[in-house]
């Protein structure tokens, strides 16, 4: 692979305290992985300066990392060409990362200049489970579809679940996105498994890291990658989380630095529930579907939003009134053609309803043949 | 003295005639059997002898040595010991050697000279018909599988004393009566299980219809508990009976498995293998050419319980037969090609837990997930016809009624099979999901309702081309179920409710 290096600070690109920084944080990955049992003391350890962290963190191995760190080469911090890497002092780093404890290094794959474009626009960050039902899924990935196709950058890490979900929504409206990585770039494993999304991210988005290319980052780079993502956000969803759960601490990451906080609420039997609905209690805001969320993020065109609500009800189309009931059916929960045709006399044609609204986007055909409503406009 | 007598042995689904060739001379007195006999035929030295001389014939004291021609086909079995027996009277005089030669045998001799019925034996009287013998002798248990094969006549013989008095000219014993078939049937009815039985999933019992209606692959999905196997189980009891045709192949198949006891074949073969078998297990070619569950469900169901669990690489031999409806296998030993055309019935979880879709009580991680879903997809998914999910019955409902009986339900089977069988008439396959779809393209007219539908679905990207000759085939069979001349756009609605889930595994990778 050919190597770029960029020594000095004087122009454009990473100082090179904050390059040493990012290397002593791949070296330390397995020590910060051991500390991130409890996220909520965690958050301090972003704010710590270099020799600190060596100090806190080192451990037995704190003399030989200070001998190496030393002796670090311009050749050892090197990154590939298609990565650019940006410090804090940089001034094409986004603005809305402030703060002691915001990433002192950024790695970007797909330009800088995209992100700070992206980083620009309205962005709406998706947190929850990563084993989230397939209606938060669902959720997610519609409501991510339909901010997408309304010009919101959505933000979000690439993991399983809910993140996923709403990196996929974004990219099924072909919309603009930014994903930040747990890992290094280059070692992310579930860009292997999402070749289709991670193919759109390279052409309209952006994958940040705040790990140099090829660390891996287990407990720690998840917990650093909600960290970006909160502060990157003007907005953050947050779909289905158990409560206290490790995926909720970006959503207090996010309260701190003054973001607002919405929350996608379940049923109240539902542990993976208990998450969004502690959130509403300290007063995140509700969302029933894409309006409330644009609601948020344009409170001047309130009334607008409003009158999309009511549109968005049947979608906008034309429904029999056998089709209505069968939405309705479907969004109260009872999902499989088993319940749904159920007592009615003709299960044909309940089938058939099933499958028009099946073709009109206003139903998912999900795992087992069971059925899942769409919330947004389909696309 | 040289003498020749006639008899067969199996090899795989296959009947080898074998000339047993018994030479009987002066020298020190010993009895050899050569020519690749496996251990059973190597013993019936002992039971030949004892057998002799206990119906008090005389057995040689001179140096007796029979040779099993052809030489290099290996023989097994014990169905050779009446023809060995009977070379061996021949040889020393005490049977003319020329009615010998015009004469098939086949049975186990027990050391009193009484015979006992030997596999296969419907398979064998083929052969002895196609290599040009008049009779064959056998003994009288399974004489009536005999007398299925036209042009060839049946001698019953119970004791080796019998076959002596045939072989010389004399009359065989006689017949015992035929099995009572109506009794037999009755019994095996009362024995089926029925759809009455299964309570509520009304969803499943009608996709079921519908698969036994066209002959269509189905796949029941759902939670552990919901009655996935239940549902199975009660698949032939649906089914049509078997033709004549049909039962003559399935009791030559069972016949030389050695998977049947007596009689001829009266219902369907539903196999239902473990998810540990093989590869070989499955479709056969193991060494002495076993042959697998594929080709024992001939004519019948083959019933795959928890899909996701088998091997990748048995399922993936799977192919051959769901597509051609028959297998060829090729060994260093042996090749042979059998037929293989079984409906596929198949039953999973939805996830590894088995309870993904229910609220949260689903622990199963995405990657969990991608990888039960990996196993499923494929090119065996993609020759899944249908995709019955299965309820959880509520707790609080009352008890569920049963949605119809198997009599009824098989009587609407056999009604939309007659309906296909009369359109599709012919020589080929009569059942929808085996005709190719040129000619079944003719009777799948839509209206504009179902043509709107089904262009929609393609162009969402919800269903490829062969998809969407799966729904076409699909709605033909509902609309045989309800009697219909033509494809209504509800049939093809319900197809499409009813398509397997091929494109979840593909959304990760688009």
């Amino acid at each position: 692979m050919t190597a770029r290096t960029r020594p000095g600070a004087g122009g454009p690109g990473a100082c090179p305290a904050c390059l040493r920084r990012s290397w002593l944080l791949g070296q330390l990955s397995a020590a910060l992985d051991y500390r991130c049992r409890d996220p909520s003391r965690f958050l301090d350890v972003f704010s710590l300066e270099q020799d600190e962290l060596l100090a806190a963190l080192g451990g037995r191995r704190r003399a030989e990392l200070a001998g190496r760190l030393r002796e670090l080469q311009a050749s050892d911090l090197a990154v590939p060409d298609h990565v650019d890497a940006l410090c804090r002092h940089d001034p094409r780093y986004p603005a809305s990362l402030a703060g002691r404890s915001a990433p002192h290094m950024l790695f970007v794959s797909g330009g800088s200049a995209r992100l700070r474009m992206l980083a620009r626009a309205p962005t709406v960050a998706f947190l929850g489970s990563a084993r989230a039902s397939d209606y938060g899924l669902e959720t997610a990935r519609g409501l991510a579809r339909a901010l997408a196709a309304s010009g919101v950058t959505i933000a979000g890490s690439l993991a399983e679940g809910v993140p996923a979900a709403a990196q996929e929504g974004a990219r099924e409206a072909r919309g603009e996105t930014v994903a930040v990585l747990a890992h290094g770039l280059g070692a992310c494993p579930s860009a292997r498994r999402r070749r289709g999304l991670w193919e759109h991210l390279q052409r309209h988005g952006c994958v940040l890291s705040e790990l140099p290319c090829g660390a891996s980052g287990r407990r720690f780079g998840a917990l650093a990658a909600e960290r970006t993502v909160a502060q990157l956000a003007t907005v953050v969803v947050v779909v289905e989380a158990k409560a206290g759960s490790r995926e909720l601490a970006g959503a207090t990451i996010a309260r701190d630095h003054g973001r607002a906080i919405a929350a996608v609420p379940g049923r109240i039997s539902s542990a993976l529930a208990s998450g969004p609905h502690a959130l509403l209690r300290q007063g995140a805001t509700l969302v029933r579907g894409p309006e409330d969320v644009l609601e948020l993020l344009y409170p001047e065109q309130a009334d607008r939003a409003a009158a999309a609500r009511t549109l968005a009800v049947d979608g906008g189309v034309a429904l029999t009134r056998s089709q209505r009931a069968l939405l309705q059916a479907v969004a109260a929960g009872s999902d499989g053609p088993e319940r749904l045709c159920d007592g009615n006399a003709n299960p044909g044609e309940v089938l058939l309803a099933l499958s028009e609204l099946e073709l009109m986007g206003l139903l998912v055909r999900g795992r087992g043949g069971r059925y899942l409503p769409r919330p947004g406009p389909a696309i | 003295m040289l003498a020749l007598a006639n008899a067969f042995t199996v090899e795989g689904l296959h009947t080898r005639h074998v000339t047993v060739e018994v030479d009987v001379r002066a020298g020190l007195p010993a009895f050899t059997v050569i020519g690749l006999a496996d251990a059973a035929v190597r013993e019936a030295r002992e039971r030949v002898r004892a057998a002799i001389l206990n119906c008090g014939f005389e057995f040689p004291a001179r140096r007796i040595t029979a040779n099993l021609a052809p030489a290099d086909v290996p023989k097994a079995g014990p169905g050779l010991d009446l023809a060995l027996a009977c070379a061996v009277l021949g040889a020393t005089g005490q049977i003319p050697r020329d009615r010998l030669q015009s004469h098939a045998l086949l049975g186990e001799l027990a050391l009193d000279g009484s015979i006992r019925p030997a596999p296969a034996t419907l398979a064998v009287a083929h052969a002895a018909r196609r290599a040009g013998l008049g009779t064959l002798a056998l003994a009288g248990p399974r004489a009536h599988e005999a007398l299925l094969v036209e042009g060839l006549e049946v001698a019953v013989v119970e004791r080796l004393d019998s076959a002596v008095r045939v072989l010389s000219g004399g009359p065989g014993d006689p017949l015992p009566a035929a099995p009572d078939r109506s009794r037999r049937a009755a019994e095996e009815a009362s024995a089926l299980v029925d759809l009455e039985e299964v309570r509520g999933q009304h969803h499943a019992v009608r996709s079921l219809v519908i698969a036994a209606a066209g002959g269509h692959n189905l796949l029941l999905s759902g939670a552990p508990g919901t009655g996935k196997t239940m549902l199975a189980q009660r698949l032939p009891s649906i089914l049509p009976p078997l033709s004549a045709a049909e039962a003559i192949e399935v009791t030559l198949i069972e016949g030389l498995a050695r998977a049947r006891a007596q009689g001829l074949a009266e219902r369907r073969p539903f196999r239902a293998p473990h998810h540990t078998v093989t590869a070989a297990g499955l479709i056969g070619g193991a060494r002495g050419g076993c042959v697998g569950e594929a080709v024992l469900a001939h004519n019948g169901v083959l019933f795959l319980d928890e899909l996701s669990e088998f091997a990748r690489a048995t399922l993936e031999a799977l192919r051959q037969p769901l597509e051609e409806g028959r297998v060829a296998i090729a060994r260093a030993s042996h090749s042979a090609v059998y037929p293989a055309r079984f409906m596929l019935l198949a039953a999973t979880n939805p996830c590894p837990c088995g309870y993904a879709g229910e609220g949260d009580r689903c622990h199963c991680s995405e990657a969990e997930l991608a990888r039960h879903r990996r196993r499923l997809s494929g090119p065996l998914l993609d020759r899944i016809d249908l995709l019955a999910g299965l309820a959880r019955a509520g707790s609080a409902e009352a008890p569920a009624r049963a949605l119809t009986s198997s009599r009824r339900a098989r009587e609407r089977v056999m009604q939309a099979r007659e309906r296909q069988s009369a359109r599709l008439a012919g020589p080929g396959p009569r059942l929808n999901a085996h005709v190719d779809m040129r000619s079944l393209q003719p009777h799948v007219q839509l209206d504009q309702r179902g043509d709107a539908l089904l262009r929609a679905a393609g162009a969402l990207g919800l269903l490829s081309a062969r998809g969407q000759h799966r729904v076409l085939r699909v709605a033909r069979t509902i609309a045989d179920l309800h009697g219909s001349e033509r494809v209504r756009a509800v049939d093809v609605g319900a197809a499409l409710a009813l398509r397997p889930e091929a494109h979840l595994a593909e959304r990760e990778t688009r």
